[in-house]
């Protein structure tokens, strides 16, 4: 490759033009400069770290944390470990997050739908309900629902009794509610409803084959309904009805016995309820209207009923637009819920990222334990996405 | 007989008779009523039941908002209607509105966040204005060069050499898009052309052209370096900042940063070449699947370890680059949804015609995807607008900031529901109006026919 023949040269300039060369030599150098970052980045992180004597390594995750948790399904103490904090603050992230996406899913699918209404004020009204919630920013809907309706609640001894039950009622202190206390035999009754709904699977599926073969539409609702909730009924009296209410009483200055729920966790549920449901509408109404009119007319004039239309020609289409974007907007639910350290309830953000960090000071480790647990999450979400996606691609044509 | 009949009929001249108007309840308002409000029994269940809720609603609100309003009180104890009820206290809206708007910023200097504010707003009117031409330039200018303008402006104090040219340079820059956009708007013709002919040079080769523009440049910027010469502005350090004024420059910046960062990821992500493929994906993913509370977080604890030793960074700074990593991830995602819109087609055609792959996505792809991406880029940054509000929970004061800060102010204390009322109006009004327009533009782009 040496010398200034010009054959050679030519050679050079051969091998300096050809992409593929080029293309290798940028991503070398691409390569070497986010190498080069990265190392020092690492560096100055190290000195950096030195110099402000902070240690490196997940063994604090061992050391005693020290701090209560206002609120959480699981046993904890302050004598836990940190381990056990990161526990708490993911499973509170993901019981505030699961309600939210049940309820803002529904609630947006009967808002999207009143948005289609003929209805004109009941179709403004939704266009409105979406208008503004979409158009104000979230953390300051979850502030205004927490000091708006959740900070002023009474006093324990004024408690609101919802729907007049003794047993649930809400004060300042949060929302009271009776606890179930399962007894010795109730795994009975759990086992007969996973049995009930594995029988319903193979009865729905028994119809649709016969449908297929035969044409014969055979009507699965009713003994649907009958075994899913028949059967474990039928155990759970049999076994003696095994369950036991813990219910909420006012001893002293609060209640005392049952599960509650703090206020700053209702609020930021309203809030992350109804914001996510102006979406979710969003998403529905869409879906539904990008079915195109002549479905609706080719499926009539096949003689389906009004409601078959609907059912079987409509909806299983319009999911197809409504699904993908349903479950990125869960993802943004999962990661919405971090806001809740606004107003402080105990999310993962909160106890981990900020109390522990501030107790610590372990920066880096928890940064990058609390980013791994969402990005499992979403990860996930989205491997389950793609699969879904990879399913519909085959049903078109 | 009755053969003669019929043809007698038919020899008669077929009169039609007028038609009979539409029934009168299925016309007009009533009509209107009928179809839209009243169209069968739980059509018109539904309406009762909204305008039961509407009423219920107004009523309240009137309440709240006019009914118990308080003008007047120099603190929240005034604000009493009765020894134990509050007032709805728009006094104290009215007391803290310069704050909420500009945070701490000292009375005295607020005259330059407005003046640099009406100097962004008359730099990019020409923009939509039919008539003037070279309004990329115009734009590009406002976005990379105003900063500079705009970052002194706020941040006042002593100007080293490189501030000193940059200032300057966004002076002249300025002046000239007035003149240019004034010159287009009367007369038809833009600077350039101007300068030509009264220099002269219009007679001379197409080369020569540049020379009186070059000068031209030239003076211009000599002479906003003499303008800005004497000028000295108190320094105003950034903790000072707050407000919808805060709000509004992190919004701000990340918006600039984030098209053409998302752009570059957007095309490092289809890009053939196996490493730089890579990088972008892991960037826009890590980014995209973290919420920006957390970005915020490793912002405000771990950028002071990134950097090397004797360098400094402060709260404000961490916090816009976090809000630029995060808003570039989600652009490139919008970006890339664009890019898929084009057919391969245009790829090929570009490349058969010889254009090298920056020439053919500058000139043939990028155009073309901007516009389907129209749409969503304004609503990408209507969210990046609102997700700014996040900055109050690391301890900025932005507007959200504010209102916390105002309601533990001791005289003010539990002032909450109206600051918070007045930042939702303007939230909404930023929102809306940019929603609005996304739409209008989606209508007149036609991209919304576009698949």
């Amino acid at each position: 490759m040496s010398g200034n023949t010009p054959s050679s040269s030519r050679g050079v300039n051969a091998v300096i033009n050809d992409e593929r060369y080029r293309s290798i030599f940028y991503q070398v150098v691409v390569f070497g400069l986010f190498i080069w970052a990265v190392l020092s980045l690492i560096e100055n992180t190290q000195i950096n770290m030195a110099t402000r004597k902070m240690a490196v390594g997940f063994d604090f995750l061992k050391n005693t944390a020290g701090f209560a948790v206002a609120w959480t399904p699981l046993d904890y103490k302050p004598s836990d470990s940190y381990l056990m904090v990161y526990w708490v603050g993911i499973i509170n992230t993901l019981i505030l997050a699961g309600i939210s996406i049940v309820l803002a899913t529904f609630l947006g699918f009967i808002v999207g739908i009143l948005r289609l209404s003929k209805n004109w004020l009941v179709a403004q009204i939704a266009s409105w309900y979406v208008e503004v919630l979409r158009n104000t920013p979230l953390l300051l809907q979850i502030i205004f629902w927490y000091l708006g309706a959740f900070a002023n609640l009474p006093r324990p001894k004024q408690s609101i009794e919802i729907l007049g039950f003794e047993s649930l009622v809400l004060n300042n202190r949060g929302l009271y509610i009776p606890k179930p206390q399962p007894e010795d035999l109730f795994w009975l009754t759990a086992l007969a409803l996973l049995v009930a709904v594995l029988i319903a699977i193979v009865l729905n599926k028994r119809a649709t084959r016969k449908q297929q073969q035969t044409g014969k539409y055979i009507s699965t609702l009713v003994p649907t309904l009958l075994v899913v909730f028949g059967l474990p009924l039928v155990v759970f009296v049999l076994t003696g009805m095994p369950l036991d209410w813990e219910i909420p009483a006012l001893k002293g200055f609060n209640y005392r016995g049952g599960g509650f729920v703090l206020p700053a966790m209702l609020a930021v549920m309203v809030a992350l309820v109804i914001y996510h449901s102006a979406y979710a509408a969003e998403m529905v109404r869409a879906g539904i209207l990008s079915v195109s009119k002549g479905q609706t007319e080719a499926a009539s004039s096949l003689g389906l009923k009004q409601s078959f239309v609907m059912r079987l020609v409509i909806i299983p289409q319009a999911m197809r637009a409504i699904v993908p974007p349903m479950i990125s907007l869960w993802m943004n639910v999962v990661k919405n819920s971090s806001l809740a350290i606004a107003i402080g309830f105990p999310d993962l953000v909160s106890v981990f990222m900020q109390t522990s960090l501030n107790q610590s000071g372990h920066a880096v480790e928890i940064v990058a334990l609390v980013m791994a647990f969402y990005m499992t999450v979403s990860l996930t979400i989205s491997a389950c996405l793609n699969v879904y996606n990879k399913k519909i691609q085959l049903t078109e044509r | 007989m009755t053969e003669i009949t019929e043809q007698n009929k038919v020899s008669e001249k077929f009169v039609p008779k007028p038609s009979l108007p539409p029934p009168p309840n299925t016309t007009g308002a009533i009509g209107w009523l009928r179809y839209n409000l009243f169209d069968g029994f739980l059509s018109s269940c539904l309406t009762v039941l909204s305008l039961i809720a509407i009423g219920f609603m107004c009523v309240n609100f009137y309440e709240w908002a006019f009914a118990k309003a308080v003008l007047e009180a120099a603190n929240r104890q005034e604000c009493r209607i009765t020894p134990t009820e509050f007032g709805t206290c728009w006094a104290g809206v009215k007391f803290w509105f310069t704050r909420f708007i500009y945070g701490r910023y000292t009375d005295t200097e607020i005259w330059r966040v407005n003046f640099a504010a009406i100097i962004l707003i008359l730099w990019m009117i020409p923009v939509w204005l039919p008539r003037v031409t070279a309004k990329l330039n115009i734009a590009l200018s406002g976005v990379l060069i105003f900063p500079f303008l705009a970052g002194y402006m706020f941040l006042g104090g002593d100007r080293n050499w490189f501030m000193e040219i940059m200032v300057s340079v966004a002076l002249g820059c300025f002046i000239t898009v007035m003149i240019h956009s004034l010159l287009c708007l009367f007369t038809g013709a833009g600077i350039s052309r101007w300068i030509i002919q009264l220099t002269g040079f219009s007679s001379r080769s197409e080369r020569l052209h540049k020379f009186p523009v070059i000068m031209f440049a030239v003076i211009i910027f000599l002479l906003s370096l003499f303008l800005i010469n004497d000028v000295a502005f108190k320094e105003m350090p950034n903790n000072l900042w707050g407000g919808l004024f805060l709000t509004l420059v992190i919004s701000g910046i990340g918006i600039a940063s984030a098209l053409p960062a998302g752009i570059l990821l957007a095309l490092g992500r289809r890009s053939k070449m196996t490493v730089i493929r890579v990088l972008c994906v892991a960037f826009i993913e890590l980014f995209r699947s973290v919420p920006l509370i957390t970005i915020l977080f490793m912002a405000t604890t771990m950028f002071p370890l990134f950097l090397p030793e004797g360098f400094h960074i402060n709260k404000l700074a961490s916090a816009i680059v976090a809000v630029c990593l995060f808003a570039a991830a989600y652009m490139a995602e919008v970006v890339r949804g664009g890019l898929q819109a084009i057919p391969k087609g245009q790829y090929e055609a570009a490349e058969a015609v010889g254009l090298t792959y920056w020439q053919s996505m500058g000139f043939i792809v990028m155009p073309q995807a901007l516009k389907y991406m129209i749409p969503n880029i304004v609503s990408n940054f209507m969210g990046l607008f609102k997700d700014t509000t996040l900055v109050s929970i690391i301890g900025l004061y932005d507007l959200l900031g504010m209102i916390n800060a105002v309601s533990q102010d001791p005289s003010w204390i539990g002032l909450h529901h109206e600051p918070l009322f007045t930042a939702a109006v303007i939230f909404f009004i930023g929102c809306f109006a940019m929603s609005k327009y996304s739409q209008y533009l989606e209508r007149n782009l036609g991209a919304g026919h576009g698949r």
